[in-house]
């Protein structure tokens, strides 16, 4: 048996692993070091020699723990580590081509996804003639998958001459990205903190005339509005009413989750001189240039070339990394400052 | 070779659905779709549904709440407004394995009712019998239960079970292959009035059995659809039918609930009714309590 209480010491447990870790190989380290420093005045040539090389070898180590083990271990665990992810996808300027670009970031999400053994499923989408998407939402579910993709929220730019387009012109066409958590742990329909069962009105698409026996149109499609927030979430892909509400309610969820986070993050902003900035959903953050093979991050200036690479789902992993040591430098240094103010 | 590209067929299908529809239905038909399928079954069906038989006869199967039933014509295809009800039946009652209940379902046609109660209720908790006149129907209802995983007889105490039984509503020895005294009793008759009937869309009135619409029988007195309520009345007012705590759960159609309501307190002498709506807020189900 296991208790909520164990449950949450468990949990604290596991946060403090890596603080326990790192102060625990400091300590040896340290100790390692000490017990050179008599080898180095060795009467024995060759015994004065290893221990140098010891020393510095322990030293470089202890400058390491210094320099980046300790300072990482000042950003605050993820409350969101365990989370999966959904991709709200919507196509902005440049017509079909956007539409076809949206496309293609589908395939190179749905394939980054299963590299990570996460599953992707496409929950609804608005496909246009020829091959095209006007929109479309990913549920992306493993645990870390909110955490690690969150920072794809923003505007994607293309630069390529459409396979539609006769006169080689090259195009510049968008799409707008959300990354909205999805947490596993509340039953999707539920009430809980984000919230209450009364705030939402549940609407069921088209009128069916007589209803009942009169009709067997099949009519599925659902709309939730959550009235506090004005937050409406449409659903129709399922073929099931029931299961357009149960996908309805976890997209509300996601919606209200991130509104909250976007609100926490302005408040703390507020209060305390906050320098972790939050993405602009508007912002452009990244440019997908055909004509020079190139992608580039405009957060953190990084180009990276090989583009076929990156479509195909392997590159991603270096932007996401970039962005999240990016990320954290930025919170290390939002505690030291806040340090500085306190003093 | 089929005669007509895919495309074509599916501009066909969106000038007479709307796009949007048209995008669905088709993306649920390769859905439906195995891989062992010729590349000529997307036609048949998009032929099908063309020709007017309604989706769920095309695809084979319809969503039931959770479960996945199969439909076969031409067996009623089970409708939302029921999905709504039954999922709310589901949620008022539960019952468990100390403290079971006895269910019958008339007019079963493909099972729906008592499949999805048997599926949502704990093990060992229901015991249901499902009557309809129509053979093809029982066939139906015993294919879906194996689908669903619930027995048609007892093997075992911690399983539910639900047996379809052939039979006639009229007939006073139907009682016999049934066990009451029943708990919950519920029914989705046919109740469409003959001049409705007249005027139903094709993909209806030319696809789905009459027998499961049609709420006067030919032979019958009434015109306003409400044979069977009077039926079923007299048959839940027999002693022995109902348990002392029994609910009894009946769909109507658009503007039926209120002669439906009297017929239970004037026939079935059950005085305490409420009227349900469905999702499209029409007035679609009356219960009562004993």
């Amino acid at each position: 048996m296991s208790y909520p209480e164990d449950i949450a010491r468990a949990r604290q447990i596991k946060d403090l692993e890596p603080l326990h870790e790192a102060w625990t190989s400091w300590v040896k380290t340290k100790e390692s070091l000490l017990d050179t420093l008599p080898l180095l005045k060795d009467p024995d040539v060759t015994m004065r020699s290893l221990a140098k090389d010891e020393f510095t070898a322990l030293k470089d180590s202890l400058s390491t723990y210094i320099s980046t083990t300790f300072p990482s271990l000042l950003v605050p665990p993820s409350q969101t580590q365990t989370f999966s992810a959904l991709l709200e996808l919507k196509a902005g300027v440049g017509g079909s081509e956007a539409t076809l670009f949206l496309a293609d970031l589908m395939r190179v999400y749905t394939r980054y996804a299963n590299s990570r053994a996460w599953r992707a499923d496409v929950i609804q989408s608005s496909e246009v003639m020829g091959g095209g998407m006007r929109d479309a939402i990913i549920e992306i579910k493993g645990e870390g998958a909110y955490d690690v993709l969150r920072w794809e929220t923003g505007v994607h730019r293309v630069q390529r001459v459409p396979a539609t387009e006769a006169s080689g012109r090259v195009h510049t066409s968008t799409v707008a990205i959300i990354v909205l958590p999805l947490s596993e742990e509340a039953e999707p329909s539920g009430d809980d903190c984000l919230f209450k069962m009364e705030d939402v009105r549940i609407e069921v698409m088209r009128a069916r005339g007589a209803g009942g026996q009169h009709v067997n149109k099949t009519e599925s499609a659902v709309r939730l509005t959550h009235t506090p927030t004005g937050v409406t979430v449409s659903m129709q892909d399922e073929r099931s009413q029931h299961q357009n509400k149960r996908r309805a309610f976890q997209v509300l969820r996601a919606r209200l989750m991130d509104l909250k986070f976007t609100k926490d993050i302005a408040d703390r902003r507020a209060t305390r001189q906050n320098l972790v900035r939050t993405a602009d959903r508007s912002e452009k953050i990244r440019t997908y240039n055909y004509a020079q093979d190139r992608v580039t991050d405009h957060r953190i200036g990084l180009s990276l070339m090989n583009l076929q690479s990156f479509m195909e789902g392997s590159g991603m992993q270096e932007f996401l990394d970039a962005m999240k040591r990016n990320w954290e430098q930025e919170v290390m240094e939002e505690v030291v400052n806040e340090g500085n103010l306190r003093r | 070779m089929h005669p007509w590209p895919v495309k074509y067929l599916f501009a066909q299908l969106v000038s007479s659905l709307g796009r949007e529809s048209a995008r669905l239905e088709l993306k649920w038909m390769k859905q439906a779709l195995s891989p062992s399928d010729p590349p000529s079954a997307i036609h048949a069906m998009l032929d099908r549904r063309l020709r007017g038989e309604p989706l769920q006869y095309v695809l084979g199967t319809t969503p039931f709440g959770p479960l996945n039933l199969l439909t076969r014509p031409p067996t009623l295809i089970p409708r939302p407004e029921t999905e709504d009800w039954a999922l709310r039946v589901a949620n008022t009652h539960s019952p468990s394995e100390g403290s079971p209940v006895s269910l019958l379902d008339l007019c079963t046609g493909s099972g729906c009712i008592p499949l999805l109660l048997c599926h949502l209720w704990p093990p060992g908790s229901t015991r249901a019998f499902g009557v309809d006149i129509s053979p093809e129907a029982i066939r139906l209802a015993t294919d879906n239960a194996a689908r669903c995983n619930i027995e048609t007889h007892i093997t075992s105490n911690l399983r539910n079970v639900f047996t379809p039984v052939l039979g006639d509503l009229h007939d006073p020895d139907l009682i016999h292959l049934l066990e009451p005294p029943f708990d919950v009793v519920t029914s989705n008759p046919p109740y469409i009035p003959k001049r409705e009937y007249d005027e139903l869309p094709p993909s209806v009135k030319d696809y789905e059995d009459p027998r499961a619409l049609l709420g006067d029988p030919p032979e019958s007195e009434h015109r306003d659809g409400l044979t069977f309520y009077h039926t079923i009345a007299s048959f839940i007012a027999r002693k022995g039918i109902l348990s002392d705590r029994a609910i009894v759960v009946l769909e109507v159609g658009h503007g039926q609930a209120e002669a439906v309501e009297s017929i239970l307190h004037h026939t079935a002498r059950l005085r305490n009714t409420e009227i349900w709506s469905d999702p499209w807020k029409k007035k679609r189900v009356v219960v009562a309590r004993v």
